[in-house]
């Protein structure tokens, strides 16, 4: 059996490349898809422990996290439509309103 | 009937609220619900007065509206009382009445017999009121009224000042009232009248600490500033002759027959608080009041101003015979002076409806075109200036007398306050209804009927209310004062015998003099005037006492309003907008840390997430 700190390392890596294109990309596209990797990141570690445990609530507890990261991808989705409607560009850097 | 004394200030009350709703769409303005209601309150006040003649007294505690004790409605009948309302309910019946002539077609119709029915509630309830309280919140209610009636032509810029004058000047009076209330309770516990004056002998000689005053003169002193305010003594006196610029039927209700009375009627109500202290400082107060405004009263040429004076010179004799002691002389010429003061004011407007002239040096022989108005004012005049056989005569010697066991001083300027009054009255007089008929009389015509009747029935009542004094009158209005104070009473009647002939002898130089001048006109008053110049001056100027208030007023109460003014801007807005600028250029300078990026916020979240797990960690929590 392969050991278990091994899908550990495979989702701290799957994290942090994840984390690191939220902060780091200028495409809405790209960092909704890091925003993915890292809930997948997450749904590795219930299934991980869950099988490690014996328990099942872990592995139906990622099933809930991937359908309602479907949903908020289609609100995500629908936020950069908007944001490109409203400003005509989806670069996170251009984008200055969140303040004062 | 006296258990329902309750009902005599209620009715204006009730007329009060009724105008003041529907008077819009009653004829008169509502005159008539005026009429009707303080009738109805005068004829009950008429039948509890007759109970009180008869030596009863009834005191009602009535419902107290805090609940504490002493916060009452409460209502005291006994024979001052008896007397005020008597004044106050008879002679505002006959002025409403009257007002139905004399204010016939004006506009504000409504909001004249609204404020004169309140008026006359309030002035009910401050005779009535059996505490301090209630006596002060109808006082105040009064100078209200007083102020809104002064001001009722508030389009005429004089009015309105005056109204403004007459307010403010009444207001030192009554603060002093009210920190005499506030001494008394401190000392007494208690607002009662009758408790209070049950207590007074207990504190006799009782120190205040307060310029070594004993809580007696204090109090009283304080109680007696209030007086001098409401009832227009110096120096507060400044505001009555201003006042006049009301209609004729105010200045003859409230500032000559029953508001300013309630001075004098607070000041023998509160008599058994009074000091020897206190009262020679009333005396005092009293003869100067009687004398300068006697002696401006003799230079002033405005008909309604030369009655005004002449009321708060009657009014300082009144105070005057309180201090020295005539206290059934003081209110027996309280009694006759509402009604022939009453009378004059009616008159006066009488003639003022007629000419529209307010110079006596301008109207002349009035008497053949109306002979009404002449016949009562000769009547008013008589008893005013003080010759037999009226009221006014017998009252003036009564405190003549009064004032002759107050010093030789008191009596000798009283002869002086008599001479003046004399003189003035019949100038009055004489000038205006004597003589030959100028062009203002010429084409005046007496007024109408609704007017000349009370003015009819005024005179009747000038000549009734000189009867009491035949009677037991002394002993009846003395008899609510406790024993201790009686004691220190001088009782009237007890002068030498050249009093009287001596007084009388000096009026009848003045008439002769008054009749010399401004009847037959043989000589004219300039050879006085060109020997005493500075002092006509003086006097024609009111002392200057109008100017050095104005002055007070403008440099001191000014200055210090400036710099408290400056205070208020510089230091207190200027620590308050000190904090808010502060805050201001400090959030203007962090707010730069808010780039707007979201991926700013999301890296600075993600280092606080790692942080709190590190400390987490660190602290052993994990």
């Amino acid at each position: 059996m392969i050991p278990l700190h091994y899908y550990l390392i495979l989702s701290i890596l799957v994290f942090g490349i994840g984390a690191l294109g939220v902060l780091t990309t200028k495409n809405g596209i790209k960092l909704l898809m890091c925003i993915e990797l890292m809930l997948n990141a997450a749904n590795i570690n219930l299934v991980v422990f869950s099988r490690y445990i014996g328990d099942i609530h872990g592995q139906v507890f990622a099933a809930f996290v991937i359908s309602i990261s479907a949903a908020e991808v289609a609100v995500g989705l629908a936020i950069v439509l908007m944001i490109y409607r409203i400003h005509g560009t989806i670069d996170f850097q251009k984008i200055k309103k969140m303040r004062w | 009937m006296l258990e329902y004394a309750w009902i005599i200030p209620i009715l204006p009350l009730i007329s009060f609220i009724l105008i003041l709703l529907f008077g819009d769409k009653l004829k008169e303005g509502g005159g008539h619900v005026a009429v009707v209601f303080i009738g109805a309150s005068m004829i009950i006040s008429l039948l509890c007065i007759s109970d009180v003649l008869s030596g009863n007294s009834i005191e009602i505690r009535g419902i107290n509206w805090i609940n504490w004790e002493g916060f009452e409605f409460g209502i005291l009948v006994d024979s001052l009382a008896g007397l005020m309302m008597f004044v106050v309910s008879f002679v505002g019946f006959l002025i409403v009445v009257y007002s139905l002539g004399y204010m016939h077609g004006d506009d504000g119709v409504q909001r004249y017999y609204a404020e004169i029915s309140l008026f006359i509630a309030s002035m009910l309830g401050v005779v009535m009121a059996n505490n301090l309280l209630l006596l002060f919140i109808s006082w105040e209610l009064v100078g209200l009224c007083s102020y809104l009636l002064i001001g009722f032509w508030y389009r005429k810029p004089s009015a309105a000042s005056a109204a403004k004058k007459a307010f403010l000047v009444t207001r030192v009076g009554d603060f002093m009232f009210l920190l005499g209330i506030i001494v008394i309770y401190a000392y007494f516990g208690t607002f009662n009248l009758l408790e209070l004056f049950a207590a007074a002998p207990d504190l006799e000689g009782v120190a205040s600490g307060f310029l070594g005053l004993s809580v007696l003169t204090l109090s009283s002193l304080l109680l007696f500033g209030g007086a001098v305010g409401k009832s227009s003594q110096f120096p507060l006196h400044v505001w009555l002759p201003d006042a006049m610029e009301g209609p004729t039927t105010v200045s003859a209700l409230i500032h000559a027959a029953t508001m300013v009375k309630a001075g004098i009627y607070l000041t023998a109500r509160a008599f058994p608080l009074f000091t020897p202290v206190s009262l020679l400082v009333v005396a005092i107060v009293g003869i100067i009041t009687a004398l300068i405004a006697a002696a401006m009263a003799a230079v002033m040429t405005d008909i309604k101003r030369i009655i005004a004076y002449s009321t708060i010179s009657s009014l300082g004799l009144m105070t005057l015979a309180l201090g020295v002691g005539g206290y059934a002389a003081g209110l027996y010429y309280l009694m006759n002076h509402a009604f022939f003061k009453a009378l004059l004011f009616l008159a006066a407007g009488s003639v003022l409806h007629a000419t529209n002239v307010f110079d006596i040096r301008h109207i002349r022989g009035l008497r053949k075109k109306m002979p009404i108005t002449a016949a009562t004012a000769f009547i008013a005049a008589l008893s005013l200036s003080g010759l037999p056989p009226l009221g006014g005569f017998w009252g003036k010697d009564e405190i003549l007398i009064a004032s002759f066991s107050g010093g030789i001083i008191f009596f000798g300027m009283t002869l002086i306050v008599s001479f003046l009054t004399t003189f003035f009255t019949f100038r009055w007089f004489f000038s205006i209804f004597m003589g030959k008929p100028n062009e203002a009389a010429k084409h005046a015509h007496e007024s109408p009927k609704i007017m000349t009747f009370p003015l009819i029935i005024i005179a009747f009542g000038v000549v009734l209310v000189t009867l009491p004094i035949f009677m037991n009158f002394e002993h009846w209005i003395l008899s609510w004062l406790p024993i201790l104070t009686l004691n220190k009473l001088n009782h009237a009647g007890h002068g030498p015998d050249f009093v009287v002939p001596l007084a009388v002898s000096i009026q009848l130089i003045a008439l002769y003099l008054a009749y010399n001048i401004y009847c037959k006109e043989r000589f004219t008053s300039e050879i006085f005037i060109k020997r005493f110049r500075p002092i006509h001056t003086l006097i024609l100027n009111k002392f200057y006492l109008d100017n050095i208030y104005l002055v007070f007023a403008e440099r001191i109460v000014g200055g210090f309003s400036f710099a408290l003014n400056k205070f208020d801007l510089g230091v207190v807005d200027g620590i308050v907008n000190g904090i808010g600028i502060v805050s201001m250029r400090i959030s203007s300078r962090l707010r730069k840390i808010q780039t707007g990026l979201v991926q700013d916020y999301a890296s600075v979240m993600l280092m606080g997430i790692c942080a709190l797990l590190i400390l987490l960690k660190v602290g052993g929590g994990l």
